[in-house]
């Protein structure tokens, strides 16, 4: 083609405008040129150095894993995100480039939005690693229930947060302090938030790294029995929300045209009112009795509905059964039992069956919270056995098979046997006796040395040490009424030796004919066999 | 001008040139202004009235032992940002002293922040003492010295910050077995410990002679 046979054009050729696949390709440019990227290596090293080991460690139940993850990922990403979006943010000012790119043809907030949005991709890319691994394992090692969200929206809203957070202050204040000072300033504010939560109605449980009750371990039956109660989480993610929000309008204000202005002031206005209406919502929140923080105007009611399940439970003439979240504890559970339970079967008044239930939260003073069962411990026609394992009582540290079932073996068992002839605090020396020969043909804890009063069954206080951290329930002289703590100089213990000499159908017999009497009180050690 | 005339001028130059006490204060002037110490020394001073505002409340042990970390982290971050000199490489190219400006700017600004944070803890009652904050300013220090010359002054806080966490949460599982109980943890050991206050100091020499030699990795201009 020569110059002469070219086409001429009479006018520029029309080329299609396609704003969204600049925006893209600017989007792409930015996710290629961020200091997230950079900072995702040392993000997740502290995931894995602080926060993995730990939850693994947990036993494989969703609510323990979920809201375990919930507040350490929040710990542990807040300090990288709000310091890279910061890094970012000041970009443009550290590298003198302001003025220049103040010429490009976009606007400048919706460039610093990008910007923005591609540091929080990787910050979300990095949180959605570490909860894929997590999720992934639990999956495969939970025998029972399905993941929680709402602690997941509640993470990722936060990182979103943090990310706008750092954002604004490198934009708005830049320069080579920013960056480190507000990386550390956000922690400090963290850990000063949950400083100041003082029981179930603080305002500072907005605070995203708030799960549930602070102070209070981590609670296997919370969520196990029960729906995740998500109303703190909805009020978090409205407060995170609405600060993300703010803080983006923020970005927006400098260096704009007046009409930007005023949009970013409507838009970071209605942010903070957001953030103000979560925080008023949040100080309204209360221990329920479950466990979890229930918000009266955020609350579904379809969540205070117990969980349908089937339990399981192991054979013998009176059956263990327990959540099926619980599986893996049913054999060592089982077995440390069926000495006293073989023993009492078939027994007037003898359980039926042993059935673990949910226990009951009730908020104390400050930040204590005191567990236990709601009624008796043998309730129902045929009756049943209510069993509260002892990790749904103490807490953490949690406890392997074995360490549970010797627990269980020193707690329940005398538990059952006291339920059985009713003994108790106020209860006959003959039910001691009884109860406490009962204890030993089944190898349970039967007498002590201690002298002092017998630790009330089924109830532990938790919080700080300084508020009076009850002891917990274990070993001897725990959960049999008394027969634990009986004096082994004791004309009762005495007689619990003698009665427990006996043979077995001995024993079964006299108790068959006397056991309503026993129950009664009217039985004294004279007349025990 | 030509060099005849730089000739003719230089007796005339010399007899208004300073001695060389006072050139030598001129360069660590311009030093530590490249390096924004003033701003430095000023957010230092912020740190420490932090921690004094702090130490008014009254905290639980995990406040007591954990807020004062993060002032500390926060104060070497200032201190290991201000590594970062905006001039790059005709600097090292041309100054002969910077590996001793380097040393001394480091070491005095080691001194301020911890000597800030013991005026800051006058009149409250610092967990751990002044023994602690000399021990986890100086470990931290080195942690940020080693980041500044292997990553570069403008983001060695990094390090600083992300070994803040570690020792926070080495001071949580103080209540939360399993406790860290390694000396390398030093925040999370006490004030005493004789091997935590080892590896904060072999950090801290570490990194000072690192970043003395070689300085902070940082590119000219921002």
């Amino acid at each position: 083609m020569t110059a002469a046979s070219a086409p001429v054009l009479t006018r520029p050729a029309l080329v299609e405008r396609r704003p969204g696949l600049s925006t893209a390709r600017l989007l792409l440019l930015e996710l290629r040129h961020n200091a997230m990227l950079w900072m995702l290596p040392v993000a997740l090293a502290v995931f894995w150095f602080l926060s993995y080991r730990k939850t693994m460690d947990l036993p494989p139940l969703w609510n323990l894993r979920a809201t375990d993850l919930h507040t350490r990922a929040v710990a542990d990403l807040i300090v990288p995100v709000t310091g890279a979006a910061a890094l970012m943010g000041s970009r443009e000012a550290r590298r003198r480039m302001t003025d220049l790119m103040t010429s490009t043809a976009r606007p400048r907030w919706a460039r610093l939005l990008v910007t923005w949005a591609a540091t929080t991709i990787w910050a979300l890319v990095g949180y959605g690693a570490c909860l894929a691994v997590i999720y992934a394992v639990t999956a495969h090692q939970a025998s029972w229930g399905g993941p929680l969200w709402w602690p997941v929206v509640v993470t990722a809203a936060s990182v979103v947060a943090f990310s706008a957070v750092g954002f604004a202050a490198g934009t708005l204040l830049p320069g080579r302090l920013t960056a480190p000072l507000v990386a550390v300033g956000s922690w400090f504010v963290l850990v000063l938030s949950t400083q100041l939560i003082t029981g179930s109605q603080s305002y500072w449980q907005i605070s995203p790294v708030v799960a549930g009750p602070w102070d209070d371990t981590l609670d296997p039956g919370v969520a196990t029995f029960y729906p995740y109660v998500h109303d703190l989480s909805i009020a978090q993610v409205m407060f995170l929300a609405g600060l993300t929000v703010a803080m983006l309008g923020a970005v927006a204000w400098p260096r704009s045209s007046r009409r930007v202005r005023a949009a970013s002031a409507v838009v970071a206005a209605a942010g903070v009112l957001a953030a103000g209406t979560a925080v008023r919502l949040a100080g309204t929140g209360t221990l329920d009795a479950h466990g979890m923080i229930a918000i009266p105007a955020l609350h579904d009611a379809a969540s205070d509905l117990p969980i349908r399940f089937t339990p399981v439970c192991s054979r013998g003439s009176i059956p263990v059964c327990l959540n099926p979240a619980y599986s893996r504890s049913l054999p060592a559970v089982a077995a440390v039992l069926s000495p006293v339970l073989r023993e009492i079967a078939g027994l007037p008044g003898a359980p039926v069956r042993v059935i673990q239930v949910a226990a009951t939260y009730k908020q104390g003073t400050g930040n204590v919270i005191s567990t236990g069962l709601a009624g008796g411990a043998l309730q129902g026609e045929p009756p049943e056995f209510r069993l509260l394992l002892p990790d749904q009582q103490t807490g953490g540290p949690f406890l392997t098979n074995h360490e549970l079932a010797g627990q269980v073996r020193d707690s329940i068992g005398p538990a059952i046997v006291a339920s059985l002839v009713s003994d108790g605090p106020d209860a006959s020396e003959a039910q001691h006796a009884v109860a406490a020969a009962l204890s030993m043909d089944a190898g349970m804890p039967a007498g002590t040395d201690y002298p002092g009063q017998p630790v009330p069954r089924g109830t532990r206080v938790q919080g700080h040490q300084e508020t009076g951290q009850g002891p917990s329930c274990s070993g001897a002289g725990c959960g049999s009424g008394a027969a634990g703590n009986l004096d082994k100089s004791s004309p009762s213990y005495a007689a619990a030796r003698r009665f427990a000499a006996l043979p077995l159908a001995a024993q079964r017999s006299w108790l068959a004919q006397h056991l309503t009497a026993l129950r009664a009180g009217q039985i004294t050690l004279a007349q025990l066999p | 001008m030509s060099a005849q005339r730089v000739a003719e001028m230089r007796p005339a130059l010399a007899s208004v040139s300073h001695p060389a006490w006072a050139s030598g204060l001129r360069l660590v002037w311009l030093h530590a202004t490249s390096r924004r110490f003033p701003a430095a020394l000023g957010a230092l001073a912020a740190c420490a009235i932090g921690l004094r505002i702090a130490l008014i409340g009254h905290w639980d042990a995990y406040g007591a032992l954990q807020l004062p970390l993060i002032i500390e982290a926060a104060s070497v971050c200032v201190l290991t940002v201000s590594t970062a000199s905006p001039l790059g490489e005709p600097e090292r190219v041309a100054g002969r002293w910077l590996p001793w400006l380097r040393l001394g700017s480091v070491v005095m600004l080691t001194a301020v922040a911890v000597g800030a944070l013991a005026a800051g803890a006058v009149g409250g009652h610092l967990s751990g003492g002044i023994l602690d904050v000399l021990r986890n300013v100086a470990g931290l220090t080195g942690i940020g010295l080693l980041c500044a010359a292997l990553v570069g002054g403008g983001v060695a806080w990094i390090g600083p910050t992300a070994y803040m966490i570690a020792g926070v949460y080495a001071l949580y599982t103080q209540w939360h077995s399993p406790a860290v109980t390694t000396p390398w943890m030093w925040p999370g050991r006490p004030p005493h410990d004789l091997g935590a206050e080892l590896c904060a100091g072999l950090v801290f020499t570490c990194g000072l002679a690192l970043f003395a030699v070689r300085g902070a990795r940082d590119r000219a201009g921002e």
